[in-house]
């Protein structure tokens, strides 16, 4: 399988494989599996973003009450701040953002001296916050500033945590590189150094989910059902105190299984905290994570309820979802995870993932993604523009869900689309977001609009070309 | 007496303003079927994308050299190279600008080198390629503009000109606006029954409207040729001095092409002088169309006046749309209590001391500040409205005081980008929207100067609340 686009880059092969005779064939016809998180090819118009947007964006930035101060010049600070919706009860983390504005002066002389002031100031202004979490940048980190040193320095003065984030945007091929430091750092400087007394044997984290425009009311309360107490999210709706003690809880429950599997493997190692891989989208998957959770307590009973009770709510709904459903297909471009965990949740809807993408999986998710897919189904890691285009003509997906950036052009395209990564409205996970997730498929796939492009948009007018292009009609 | 101030804490809370790559990525789009190389991390192109795609709702392409640690420690040349040969092979662009990064000036990558090596090694390969310098630690979102239209200025036009040989066109640099403003400087100019050479255009292809099939490129923007004969213009009329005032200097030192740097034109006067300066180039007189238009304005200003005159105003954002939009807020009465700007041009900052003195104005300029110094003053000193982009919401949010949005960008409403604030038509719907805002206010609450005077109430921000008789609201 290949894609014409890509005909002048012959290592894309290595990124796109059908699923044949239930094996992978890939592109450049070896039979070995997709090649992933490799580094992407300079100008082919990617998607990706780099590893201070997956550290400071993903895994740092929904940490409530903690201080997001960009070590760097301002653009990083302004570009992170306040548009991806992973909500809390409080909304100081959405509304602020810091940046220690480094200037050329800075560059040449090194930016130690700012980056404490800085963080000073910053912990003066809101003293209410219960950490600084400081971001390194391409820049900070070329130039040599020792910001783990000043950290620590600045720790002694504000007499609180100061988490220095090593995450310049260079560091890896991806956000995904982002992802990692987040955990360690995060692991490292604040899980352990609070010591609350009490029960908690039947307490669970929420590891790996954001929080995504309220996704936690979905399914939160059903863990709670069964008798158990959510401990710590990492990190959606999350304080710096809850990091601090999150090593308490009796087990961890990790859904985004490519930016958080870290921190569970490392409290496996040093507190010996067991953790179980859940997927919380989707009927059957929501069903299994609680069934494998109660297992852990001895709550199996328990757990049937709750899932018989909450079942019987939707039941209803999703069987008017999907008839109709029925039959669309799907192309799914996340960024990991997400493309593997809503295959299921789709079938459930009658729809078939006929073309499967992520911005930065790693071999495990493909393999995750590649067992779910039925034949002649397409597998494409890290997809350009030119791609995407390709297999919206081409492939003609009934629908296409991934993020804000592709929203426009799928729609420049005629293609109905929804947003998974931001959700346009949401929230989608548990039993219930299942519901919205179906309303919002079944309103972008017949809406009027469709209809009306077809049978009414035109062609371009013609402009007054030059050579390539257009002159202003007078 | 207006005071200019400049905010002394390193930390910036809150920035009013981005970096310079997105500014040269912005004007790029202005050319017709022109792509952007960003040198540097994937994320210095995916973020500005993301931040464009947002404001203008439109799918918005910026290619990455995707510079990693490995091309940090050996350089990015070979990283560039591919790129350019990417983008040619599978684009066809028409033209490609490259602009740097912090990453990419530190490591102290020779772009332009690269750029020569390119074309050595591939004659075939005609298109032109610029080089635009856009550290993110060197000035912010307005450099990256301004650097790429001198880059334009100073590589495109052609040099040889003959004696006067003309075009017949003005070419017009509207500065940072939204493809609603160049559409109305285009109106403008058409009424004029001139000619403009726009530098840049990005009215459709940042605006543009659904198409079956679709174009390769987005319709619009100017065209490489047109940029080549901008030498040949009658003269060049910047509309922002900091950008693109420095391109109209190039034009007239070094094509003769005479240059006219004016004031971005928000409000009557400041439309005046452009369609003066547009009579002066030209022998053109001012058409009928836009005699009505400018006596609507004034019909508005009239109608509106009791309801905006003496209202405390706090505006933020870049100098040059701020130095503007001080023009109709004093045309409509209002004081612009704080005027804040990220920059820090310290004469900028004294020449808005005599406008707004001149215009009897009391103004506190903040320079080199952000939105928390802002929410500070205001918490301190209310006002009645604040001008800015969408990121001030969370000040109009805690202070309960309507948010005008204006400048880039607006992410949390719709089709901000396809209005038009300049020309008479821009300033009628924002006199319209101000007041209406205004009125909005007053139905739950009245305003009453008077008593805030006499301190029986608070600041004019503080609205004495109407009661319906029973105590309760």
């Amino acid at each position: 399988m290949e894609l014409k686009s890509s005909a002048t880059i012959p290592e894309r092969a290595l990124h796109i494989a059908l699923k044949e005779d239930g094996k992978c064939k890939r592109g450049d016809g070896a039979g070995c599996f997709i090649s992933s998180n490799s580094a992407t090819t300079p100008g082919d118009m990617t998607e990706r973003g780099c590893t201070y947007a997956g550290c400071r964006g993903v895994v740092g930035g929904p940490v409530k009450d903690a201080i997001q101060l960009t070590h760097g010049p301002i653009g990083c600070a302004f570009f992170s701040w306040g548009y991806r919706p992973h909500l809390a009860d409080t909304d100081f983390h959405m509304k602020y953002t810091f940046v220690s504005d480094m200037n050329e002066t800075n560059i040449v002389f090194g930016g130690e001296k700012k980056l404490l002031q800085s963080i000073i100031e910053a912990s003066r202004e809101f003293p209410e916050a219960k950490a600084v979490f400081v971001y390194n940048t391409c820049s900070t980190a070329l130039i040599g500033d020792d910001g783990k040193d000043v950290a620590k320095q600045a720790e002694a003065i504000i007499g609180k945590p100061v988490v220095f984030f090593e995450c310049e945007g260079f560091k890896g091929v991806s956000q995904s590189a982002g992802h990692h430091v987040g955990n360690e750092t995060i692991f490292r400087q604040l899980v352990g150094s609070l010591e609350p007394e009490g029960d908690f044997s039947r307490t669970i984290n929420i590891v790996g989910d954001y929080n995504i425009k309220n996704d936690i009311r979905t399914f939160e309360y059903l863990f709670e059902a069964i008798g158990l107490k959510i401990l710590t999210r990492f990190t959606g709706n999350v304080s710096v105190d809850d990091l601090r003690f999150m090593h308490k809880a009796a087990l961890n429950v990790v859904h985004c299984q490519r930016s958080a599997t870290y921190i569970a493997d490392m409290m496996k190692d040093k507190y010996q905290t067991p953790y179980i891989n859940v997927t919380l989208w989707g009927m059957k998957h929501m069903a299994q994570a609680l069934r494998d959770t109660a297992a852990v307590f001895g709550l199996e009973a328990e757990a049937e309820v709750v899932i018989e009770r909450e079942l019987a709510k939707i039941r209803p709904q999703i069987e008017y979802f999907r008839q109709r459903l029925t039959g669309k297909k799907v192309f799914i471009y996340q960024g990991g995870p997400r493309t593997w965990h809503w295959i299921e949740l789709l079938r459930e809807l009658g729809m078939e993932t006929q073309t499967a993408a992520t911005t930065f999986g790693h071999e495990d998710d493909y393999e995750k993604i590649f067992d779910q897919l039925d034949e002649g189904s397409m597998m494409i890691d890290n997809p350009n523009v030119p791609e995407l285009e390709e297999i919206l003509t081409k492939r003609r997906p009934d629908l296409f869900i991934a993020g804000n950036k592709e929203k426009y052009l799928a729609y420049k395209m005629g293609v109905p689309f929804v947003n998974g990564h931001t959700y346009d409205t949401g929230p989608y996970a548990g039993f219930l977001g299942m519901v919205n997730f179906a309303r919002d498929i079944d309103k972008s796939l017949h809406a009027p609009i469709w209809q009306t492009l077809k049978s009414r948009a035109k062609p371009a007018p013609a402009a007054h070309h030059s050579a390539h292009g257009f002159e202003e009609v007078l | 007496m207006s005071t200019v101030v400049k905010q002394s804490r390193a930390v910036a809370i809150n920035p009013t303003r981005s970096c310079a790559p997105i500014g040269a990525m912005l004007a790029n789009y202005g050319i017709h079927g022109a792509i952007t190389i960003n040198h540097g991390s994937q994320g210095c192109a995916t973020y500005p994308r993301h931040q464009m795609a947002r404001h203008f709702r439109e799918p918005v392409e910026v290619a990455t050299t995707s510079l990693t640690e490995k091309t940090t420690v050996y350089g990015g040349k070979g990283n560039l190279l591919t790129a350019l040969k990417n983008i040619v092979d599978r684009f066809n662009p028409t033209m490609i600008m490259v602009c740097s990064t912090c990453l990419s000036e530190t490591i102290g990558d020779d772009i332009p080198g690269a750029i020569d090596e390119f074309q050595e090694k591939h004659p075939e390969i005609t298109i032109p390629i610029l080089s635009v310098k856009t550290p993110s630690y060197i000035g912010n979102h307005i450099t990256g503009f301004d650097n790429f239209l001198t880059e334009i200025a100073n590589s495109m036009p052609d040099k040889r000109k003959k004696k006067g040989e003309t075009n017949g066109k003005i070419n017009i640099i509207p500065g940072w606006v939204n493809p609603g403003d160049i559409r109305e400087l285009k109106h403008i100019v058409r009424e004029m029954g001139l000619h403009g050479l726009w530098l840049t255009d990005y009215s459709e292809t940042l605006d543009g409207g659904y198409y079956e099939p679709r174009p390769h490129f987005a319709r619009g923007g100017t065209t490489v040729e047109e940029l080549r004969s901008s030498s040949k213009s009658l003269a060049t009329v910047s509309l922002q001095p900091l950008i693109g005032g420095e391109a109209a200097r190039i034009y007239e030192r070094r094509y003769g092409v005479p240059g006219h740097v004016l004031t971005m034109p928000i409000g009557l006067a400041n439309t005046d002088t452009f369609v003066e300066t547009l009579t002066e180039i030209t022998d053109h007189t001012i058409p009928e169309a836009l005699q009505v238009e400018r006596a609507r304005l004034l019909d508005a200003l009239v109608d509106t006046h009791m309801f905006t005159t003496g209202l405390r105003v706090a505006m933020y954002g870049d100098p040059d749309m701020l130095e503007g939009l001080v023009g109709l807020i004093a045309e409509m009465g209002m004081t612009p209590a704080y005027i804040l700007t990220a920059s820090e041009n310290a004469s900028w900052g004294e020449r808005m001391v005599e406008l707004t003195q001149g215009l009897g104005l009391e103004s506190e300029i903040i320079l080199k500040g952000d939105l928390h110094e802002l929410h500070m003053r205001i918490k301190a000193n209310p006002v009645d409205l604040v001008i800015g982009h969408s990121k001030g919401k969370f000040i109009s949010d805690a202070e309960k005081i309507p948010l005008i949005r204006m400048g880039f960008p607006v992410e949390d409403r719709f089709g901000y980008h396809r209005r038009s604030i300049v020309g008479y038509n821009g300033a009628v719907s924002l006199v319209d929207e101000i007041t209406n805002v205004i009125f909005e206010r007053k139905a739950t609450s009245v305003v009453s100067n008077t008593l805030v005077e006499l301190g029986v109430e608070g600041p004019t921000s503080s609205p004495i609340t109407l009661t319906n008789g029973n105590g309760k609201h």
